[in-house]
């Protein structure tokens, strides 16, 4: 169980309890009458687990939950204490729970329930993470499921490297900041790093943004520029939407990366060299690139949606909240406590947290902002729950996941024959709520739809 | 001792379990009889505050029967109470507003002996507070 929101120990957030064999769980240490061992608390990383203080939530009884495993995927759960306990916004009193599910001890605590080994494996690469628990790590990531260490791991890797490296991802899953981490763990780091979106370049200037131009050439009066490609000399080059790069440019980029960096502005003569690190990243399926300009990229690396790391959702939620509130002292003062004279955690409502903990990602810490927003802009008390708007927000994305849960891999392919490749015009035949559904099942069912897929900012 | 701990533990529990609103209602009448000592919860927010004074409340039950953490935790709120300019008359009120709450809290299951449990230990903290070797 990962603790994904606690009333009194808010600073507590992703720690976890390992339940391998029958457990109590409660306030304080064990009790002479503990019917099963005492769950403890751990803050678990590659290869290291630190035991944390026993649960000191006043609202949580001395014993509130029997945990028992059941076979290699279950996990009964027997509330034993005062506080009412819901399963997934049901109340229960002894049920079987797995991967996914919600426990919230009422106005107490939630945990999520997940599934995976009691330790981490150790870290390959010799970097040293320093930074605090749940907290994001100096490259801006939020992360302390294993899917996350297990991508700053490659991301290390890569780094040390030098070598070209795409990134694969959905909208909002963290791609520039896992580009970040691969500048600032790189000996580039002390160049800055050059970072542009393909799709926001317009066509008939790509070449003059990529590689520079001299004065008044293509068309008079436009500035001498260096491009993207001089600026990064020494540093990197992280180019984002990569997929919206027309095939010609894409070509361009290859004869550079072919080269040893050399190229040429336009309008001039001379040949320049640039020793660039192209980082590039793409939400679409890999083959809509170039297949020779997909091969210049030694490294794939894949930035984990949150479907894939829903224990990291509390960490997230929190760090956005941290943000807002440094941003917004009317926010702060409105929905945050104060100890000590300074602001500390947020009022957030349970309820909030056990449904975006189950919510079908499309757009991922992009949705979970949103989502925030939302909640605070449409809050009539001083405190963050689900608001009439927020509420309608959820069911939406549920139902329409459960409209495309219905679409077979047959009846998507017979779609595109018949209905081309267009997401947004092949989301609306099949009767989704949006292409972003649309790209999921997509995905799921391993479909491309080829290089006319439009994307979307990432 | 143990059969003290237990009323003062059993009470504790139906008064977390019948009332959310248990630490407010205690700041609501501490404040209605002493509207002196109000702005001294100013460095923290009235949520917080609540928060803080449940957890270190159970906590105190908790661990009544371990003289050597409740020692340890004493000395430790007698220093941040004097900084935060409580003074000696002060602790009766707080406890008189401690066991009027329980008490409406618990409504029916309050009795003399739970009243006499929790004077006993509030009188027995406050000694220690006030001790010397606490200041």
């Amino acid at each position: 169980l990962v603790l994904a929101w606690s009333l009194d120990e808010p600073e507590r957030l992703g720690e976890s309890v390992a339940v391998h064999t029958p457990a109590s769980l409660g306030r304080g240490t064990a009790l002479a009458d503990d019917p099963a061992r005492r769950a403890n608390f751990e803050r678990v990383r590659p290869g290291a687990a630190e035991a944390t203080p026993a649960i000191a939530n006043a609202r949580i009884a001395r014993l509130q939950l029997l945990l028992e495993p059941v076979g290699t995927d279950a996990l009964r759960v027997r509330s034993v204490g005062r506080a009412l306990m819901r399963i997934n916004g049901r109340v229960a009193s002894d049920e079987l729970v797995r991967a996914g599910d919600v426990i919230e001890v009422h106005n107490a605590a939630l945990f999520l329930v997940v599934s995976r080994a009691r330790r981490m494996p150790e870290l390959r690469n010799r970097v040293t993470w320093d930074f605090p628990f749940g907290q994001s790590d100096p490259f801006g990531i939020v992360g302390e499921s294993e899917a996350a260490w297990a991508m700053r791991d490659a991301l290390a890797f890569a780094a040390a490297t030098d070598r070209h490296v795409l990134l694969l991802g959905d909208s909002g899953a963290g791609k520039e900041l896992a580009a970040r981490a691969i500048h600032g763990l790189s000996v580039r780091c002390s160049r800055e790093l050059v970072a542009r979106n393909a799709a926001t370049m317009p066509d008939a200037l790509l070449d003059a943004e990529l590689f520079g131009n001299v004065k008044n050439y293509p068309n008079p009066g436009m500035p001498e520029r260096p491009g993207l490609i001089g600026q990064a000399d020494g540093s990197t080059l992280f180019l984002d939407e990569i997929g919206d790069l027309p095939e010609k440019s894409q070509a361009h980029l290859l004869r550079v990366l072919d080269s040893a960096g050399e190229y040429q502005r336009l309008g001039d003569a001379k040949l320049l060299r640039s020793a660039l690190r192209l980082v590039a990243a793409t939400n679409r399926p890999v083959d809509a690139l170039k297949h020779d300009f997909l091969a210049r990229f030694t490294h794939r690396i894949v930035v984990p949606g949150l479907c894939e790391r829903r224990d990291d959702v509390p960490l997230v939620l929190a760090e956005l909240l941290r943000r807002i509130a440094a941003k917004h002292a009317p926010l702060a003062e409105r929905f945050f406590e104060r100890r000590a004279g300074r602001l500390a955690e947020p009022r957030l409502a349970p309820d909030l947290v056990a449904r975006v903990l189950r919510h079908p990602f499309t757009h991922h810490v992009r949705e979970i902002e949103r989502l925030l927003w939302l909640a605070i802009g449409t809050a009539d008390a001083d405190y963050i729950g689900v608001t009439e708007a927020v509420d309608a927000e959820l069911r939406d994305a549920e139902h329409a996941t459960a409209d495309a849960a219905d679409i077979d891999r047959a009846t998507l392919l017979a779609a595109i024959a018949q209905h081309g490749n267009s997401p947004t015009h092949l989301a609306k035949q099949l009767g989704l709520r949006n292409r972003y559904v649309l790209i999921r099942l997509l995905k799921k069912h391993g479909v491309s739809t080829g290089p006319s897929d439009s994307g979307e900012p990432s | 001792m143990t059969k003290r701990a237990d009323l003062l533990r059993d009470t504790l529990e139906i008064v977390l379990a019948a009332d959310d609103s248990f630490p407010r209602r205690f700041y609501e009448l501490l404040f209605a009889a002493h509207p002196e000592v109000q702005p001294m919860f100013r460095s923290h927010s009235p949520g917080a505050q609540r928060k803080m004074f449940a957890q270190k409340l159970v906590a105190i039950v908790d661990h009544i029967e371990d003289p050597q953490w409740v020692e340890r935790e004493l000395a430790a709120l007698a220093s941040t109470h004097a900084g935060y300019g409580v003074t000696k008359e002060m602790y009766p009120w707080v406890g008189e507003a401690l066991i009027a709450t329980l008490a409406e809290a618990c409504a029916s299951e309050w009795s003399a002996a739970a009243e006499q449990a929790w004077r006993a230990a509030y009188a027995q903290l406050t000694r220690a507070i006030l001790a010397p070797s606490s200041r």
